[in-house]
């Protein structure tokens, strides 16, 4: 039996596509309901893939290119799942403009990095993960080998290698073949173990 | 090669970590007014603007196809050595009668 609650909710809850009906008829205050229910949900993408002080700004495109791109949002996929495509791509977006810019810096790997990461690896140590300061190395060391990276074969090594996407899910979200997808991934693993190597 | 193998695992197992050890992002309302307040100065999406988006969507689309068709036409015009104007001007002098007809019909 249907609990009263539940269905009352779902009654008064407006769908995504009665949503995105609604503003494409020019209901643009509508918008915020979707903007309220997928903030979370795109701001758990973004950081993943963008430095920190630029969350909110590429969450901002995100829901800025949504809104526009309403018009071409097929029913097909679920609203959230295109609001991913939506947001992977803007990352990559922000990291061409970046790549193109040059504002990724080209410095080596720092000595005390080199050093933790030979003793973490070889397990010598003695330190385990859930230290704050092999913590901090280590997302230091990611984030120094992932600029190294052009920004297709980054995304690709995020949402394949550190992600675990199958090569269709990452090609879906990015909008690539997956032929191209897997030749990348694979660049990417190479260039990822020479630099750390 | 299986040390190497298991240094690499282990690598790969703490990259995974720190990856997916980012802290949590939260937006305060003040963010959430910027975008609404961005979108609504961007006003509804109307019908001219949803088929301008989707006649903009297929266009990208088929470019990079127009833009190999190109090259793929003037590859051949330049291989096969055709020069309008010269044909034009040969036609002139071999047969004025079918010049007439080619200039005014298009034939």
């Amino acid at each position: 039996m249907n609990d009263p609650e539940s269905v009352n909710n779902s009654l008064s809850k407006p769908s995504d596509a009665e949503i995105v009906r609604r503003v494409i008829e020019g209901d643009i205050n509508a918008f915020e309901s979707l903007l309220v229910r997928y903030k979370g949900h795109v701001l758990e993408v973004v950081k993943r893939h963008v430095p920190y002080n630029e969350v909110e700004e590429t969450a901002h495109d995100v829901f800025v290119r949504a809104y526009l791109s309403l018009p071409t949002f097929e029913k097909r996929s679920s609203f959230k799942q295109w609001l991913s495509t939506i947001a992977v791509r803007a990352c990559h977006d922000f990291w061409r403009k970046r790549y193109r810019s040059r504002e990724v810096p080209m410095s080596s790997l720092a000595e005390e990095h080199q050093e933790w990461l030979e003793k973490v690896v070889s397990n010598r140590s003695g330190q385990s993960f859930d230290d704050r300061n092999s913590q901090k190395k280590a997302r230091e060391l990611l984030d120094w080998a992932l600029d190294r990276l052009s920004p297709g074969d980054r995304m690709v090594l995020e949402l394949v290698y550190l992600e675990g996407l199958s090569g269709r899910e990452a090609a879906d979200l990015l909008g690539w073949s997956v032929a191209n997808v897997k030749v990348r991934s694979l660049r990417a693993r190479r260039k990822l173990r020479d630099l750390l190597a | 090669m299986k040390s190497l193998k298991k240094d690499y695992a282990r690598l790969k197992d703490l990259l995974m970590r720190a990856y997916h050890e980012k802290g949590k992002s939260e937006v305060d309302e003040l963010w959430q007014m910027r975008v609404m307040s961005h979108i609504r100065s961007l006003g509804p999406i109307t019908s001219r603007k949803r088929y301008f988006m989707l006649f903009e969507q297929s266009v990208w689309r088929l470019a990079p196809v127009t833009c190999l068709l190109i090259l793929v036409l003037a590859a051949l015009l330049i291989t096969l050595d055709f020069i309008p104007d010269y044909e034009m001007v040969k036609l002139l002098i071999d047969d004025p009668v079918e010049f007439t007809f080619v200039q005014l019909f298009g034939l």
